[in-house]
């Protein structure tokens, strides 16, 4: 293209403010907008739209295009990570380089929080479009980077997730390769017992999965191995896995998925008197214990079992001050989301087995979500299972009497009397936390949330990517889920690996960092600064027939930070789409009021 | 103070008919849309509560089961179809079985079948006895009538002491009474007029006037037997005088509305009619009996004369159901809420009035 030589006066810029339907328009005054930024220079022409998105917005813009001959867009609306891409396909279809673009956010930014102040919102307002028209009348045309990629999966953990996400990877025609830590596929779930909510029996599920997995010739399994290594970027990301006899394994793949599942939550000694006593377990050793026993009494280690608790958010919903705290210092306080339905089930299949047998259930609430569980504790409650509801900040207390355990709580559903109750066994229904996965999240830089599970871009917008290009999260690694939900994410991050490698190549941002290298001296700060290992390295060049040291950024693996931008004394170093003459201008057009 | 949880109460109570009362999980809409729970005498959910965690001292000094007129409002509302309505009745049939110092009615309630036996027991071996008797049945019946208010009152008397007892004596540990005129009008009001019933079930006008036929029906018929106005076998009667228009409205009624329940149970009309326990079907078929050989004995004596044989063991069959309703039906079934129901709101009252020293009780 040849936008690059194109004069002050050539570029003709057009600047298309939208209403968002009034969530604008109602604080900011549009019309005062149009007509001062249409009298800024360069500024051919300026429009508003009562939704610059929809069909006939965009066409405003691609007219203009083909009609005007406008060569620079801006468009003042929401913020740009809902419909930056939107306009830059619209500008891409009329023709024009999609990056000589701008997009002001006047939403998030102006009239959300200025409702008060109309007047000093519609000044702010033509403040940002004018930075934004500065900053596109130096804006170059670029074109996004492409990397080529490897045909083939990484999927770290072989749980019901990573099962679910090489098969469906396998049926879209990539090669997968699974790495599990264990002798056998299928993690948590080669267990006893049934999983709700198809009743069907949890190994019988693992065998299902294992048997496709092990007869396809597109998957290939390490069990017993772990990942000791992972270089690349997406596309082309370089694995080292150790096996069990101690060999390593090259391989390389174009994506990755991270299953790499929960642990459950181990009570500390005492907690609810957890090993203080036999008959304190915790709920996967209860469901262990029932699917071993039969009969017509319960009978635990030469007890007769007549009577049992059930402790809800054991290591969930915690309270800082209540609680102990984890490794890291800090309580868990999200909710674990499936003992609730989990402990019902089997308190179900506990009255199934021996009717006679009384169960209390003590609990702060009861999250029994999703269509059929809610008729789980319905059936509970018809089983007669007592429920007793505890305030939020309290914990119901745990003290052994001869060989029966009293509980002692505050009843909520009992106008708060404290009541207690004398049982034979009592049950933790213990919840989930992150598997220990700091050697892997180290290697890809992956981001956690304050709860320590892996931290998806956008739960809402972008769901199960990383913040690493390439690289996805499913199941409970994320959060904790059921079996239901991991495996609707597992196959949300198969399709979304899927459509990656459908391409040859991948397209990726161009915005990222260049190197002036006639001013780079290669003192290599920039490398010491950026974050990502090996997007910035020194290198030896010939300029001018001598052999100089400069900063070569790999541009696949750059993610236009600007933390070596910051750092470049001799500002060598700059970002594509974001320069610091940009700015300046930007500044400059801001200040000039 | 702790209180321990006792698995087998409800076990208990649902011996007396409230099946369904386990699906309950407390969400408290049974209350929000009852017409009568008030804020110092909330139910269902309280009492189910209570029953749930096998709180037996609470139930049995609970007046609350008798502010319940089972309009059934809590039922058709109930999330998880526990109903709360039927719990209410089966915490009455449960309370008077623990109120009654025999202990008769805890097993009629829970073996109904029994009461049945007995009933037809008693009314056999009655009718055999009279059937065989050749003297004056006449005043015969006169003395058998006479006997029947003495035997309710000692009965009714029995189960309003332990009543208070329970609901008094043994919260307050003392023996309170009140003379408070107000107190006193308000249990007079609601036993005569039973105005609370006609409040709640408003809009069910069908079971409303069933009931007030049957109501009215049967006081009135109380009335003619204990005074044993009717003396079938000595007088003849005409077909329109002051009395017969008395006989034939409290015959009539109780036909008619014992019909009408018997039909609604049958079928299942309203909330109230849904689940039938052993001792309504009792209760409805005796007051359809009673109220036909009423009528029969009356209009035999008009077509057949005053000494008619006919007559006469019509008359007989009448009083065999009379002493088998008084003896066996009357004091263990619903009959007996009618005194309990305008007791509970004076005992209300008391409570109310010494509130001060529950308080400091507690």
């Amino acid at each position: 293209m040849s936008d690059n030589n194109l004069n002050e006066a050539q570029k003709r810029v057009g600047v298309y403010v939208c209403h968002c339907g009034g969530n604008i328009s109602d604080v900011v005054d549009i019309k005062k907008i149009v007509d001062e930024i249409s009298k800024y220079h360069s500024v051919v022409v300026a429009r508003d739209y009562v939704f610059m998105c929809s069909s006939n917005g965009q066409s405003l813009i691609e007219d203009d295009i083909k009609n005007m001959g406008i060569n620079r867009i801006v468009v003042a609306a929401c913020m740009p990570s809902l419909h930056e891409l939107t306009f830059r396909n619209a500008i891409q279809r009329a023709g024009l380089n999609p990056y000589l673009y701008e997009h002001i956010n006047i939403r998030e930014q102006v009239s959300w929080v200025h409702k008060d102040n109309p007047q000093g919102a519609t000044s702010k307002a033509i403040l940002l479009i004018k930075a934004g028209v500065e900053k596109v009348l130096m804006q170059d045309p670029l074109n996004a980077i492409r990397v080529n990629a490897e045909h083939r999966v990484l999927i770290i953990g072989g749980g019901i997730s990573g099962m679910r996400a090489a098969v469906s990877s396998a049926d879209n025609g990539i090669e997968v390769v699974i790495v599990e830590k264990e002798k056998k596929l299928g993690g948590k779930l080669n267990r006893d017992g049934y999983v709700y909510p198809s009743d069907e029996k949890a190994v019988d599920i693992v065998n299902k999965f294992s048997k496709k997995i092990l007869s396809n010739p597109l998957i290939k399994v390490y069990t017993e191995s772990e990942i000791i290594n992972i270089g690349g970027y997406v596309g082309n990301f370089d694995i080292k896995i150790k096996k069990t006899d101690g060999d390593i394994d090259n391989i390389k793949a174009g994506s990755i998925i991270v299953a790499t599942g929960f642990d459950h939550y181990m009570p500390y000694d005492g907690e609810y008197g957890y090993k203080k006593s036999d008959y304190v377990l915790r709920l996967k050793e209860f469901i262990e214990l029932l699917s071993k026993s039969d009969g017509l009494e319960f009978v635990f280690k030469g007890k007769k079992i007549n009577s049992i608790g059930f402790i809800h958010c054991v290591g969930s919903r915690q309270n800082e001050g209540i609680d102990a705290p984890q490794a890291d210092g800090k309580v868990n306080e999200y909710c674990s989301r499936v003992c609730c339905t989990s402990g019902i089930y089997t308190m179900n299949k506990l009255k199934e087995k021996f009717p006679d047998v009384n169960v209390y259930d003590v609990y702060a609430d009861i999250r029994t979500y999703g269509m059929e569980s809610e008729s789980l504790y319905e059936i509970a409650s018809k089983h007669d299972v007592i429920f007793f509801r505890r305030p939020l900040d309290e914990r119901p207390q745990i003290t052994f009497e001869g060989d029966k355990i009293k509980i002692t709580t505050t009843d909520i559903l009992s106008f708060n009397e404290r009541l207690e109750m004398e049982v034979d066994m009592l049950v933790l229904l213990t919840g989930m936390k992150p598997s220990e996965i700091d050697d892997i999240s180290g290697y890809l830089k992956l981001s956690k949330s304050t709860n320590r599970f892996l931290q998806e871009v956008h739960p809402k917008l972008r769901p199960v990517e990383m913040n690493i290009n390439g690289v996805f999260a499913a199941g409970t690694s994320l959060s904790p889920m059921d079996i239901t939900e991991s495996l609707q994410s597992a196959q949300t991050a198969a399709m979304k690996s899927a459509i990656l490698l459908s391409n040859p190549d991948i397209p990726l941002d161009p915005f990222v960092a260049v190197v002036d290298e006639e001013r780079c001296t290669g003192c290599g700060r920039c490398v010491e600064e950026c974050l990502y290992s090996g997007a910035v390295t020194i290198t030896e060049k010939t300029i001018d027939g001598n052999i100089k040291k400069v900063a070569y950024v790999n541009p696949a693996m750059c993610k236009g930070c600007g933390a070596c931008v910051a750092v470049c004394s001799e500002r060598a170093i700059d970002l594509n789409g974001s320069r610091l003459s940009q700015f300046e201008a930007m500044i400059d057009a801001i200040v000039k009021e | 103070m702790t209180k321990k949880v006792n698995p087998k109460l409800l076990k208990e109570i649902k011996k007396y008919g409230a099946f369904d009362i386990s699906a309950c999980f407390n969400c408290g809409n049974c209350s929000a849309v009852c017409p009568l729970s008030k804020e110092e005498l909330s139910f269902p959910r309280v009492m189910i509560r209570h029953a749930q965690i096998g709180d037996k001292q609470s139930i049995l000094s609970s007046l609350e089961p008798w502010m319940c007129y089972y309009c059934g409002e809590c039922s058709s509302t109930c999330p998880r179809d526990a109903s709360p309505g039927e719990f209410m009745m089966s915490l009455r049939r449960y309370l008077i079985s623990e109120y009654d110092i025999t202990g008769i009615s805890k097993i009629f309630y829970r073996f109904p079948y029994i009461q049945n036996i007995f009933v037809i027991f008693i009314f056999a071996i009655a009718l055999i006895t009279f059937l065989k008797f050749n003297g004056d049945f006449g005043s015969l019946a006169a003395k058998i009538e006479l006997v029947f208010p003495f035997y309710i009152t000692l009965y009714i008397i029995s189960y309003l002491f332990i009543m208070y007892k329970k609901t008094i004596l043994d919260r307050l540990k003392k023996f309170v009474v009140s003379l408070n005129p107000s107190n006193i009008k308000n249990m007079i009001v609601h036993g005569f007029t039973q105005k609370n019933f006609i409040a709640c079930s408003e809009k069910d006008y069908v079971r409303w006037f069933s009931h007030l036929l049957v109501m009215s029906g049967y006081i009135l018929t109380l009335i003619i037997s204990n005074l044993h106005i009717l003396e079938p076998l000595k007088k003849q009667y005409l077909l329109f005088t002051p009395l017969s228009v008395l006989i034939y409205y409290s015959s009539l009624s109780l036909i008619a509305g014992g019909s009408v329940m018997i039909f609604r149970r049958l079928f299942k009309k309203g909330q109230s009619s849904k689940f039938s326990h052993s001792t309504d079907w009792l209760f409805v078929i005796m007051l359809f009996l009673i109220g036909l050989s009423l009528f029969l004995t009356y209009t035999s004596n008009i077509v057949f004369g005053a000494d008619s044989n006919l007559l006469e063991i019509i008359y007989k069959i009448n009083i065999a159901i009379e002493i088998s309703w008084i003896l066996i039906v009357v004091p263990f079934t619903k009959w007996i809420h009618m005194f309990f129901r305008p007791f509970a709101i004076y005992l209300n009252g008391l409570k109310k009035e010494n509130s001060q020293v529950i308080v400091e009780e507690i």
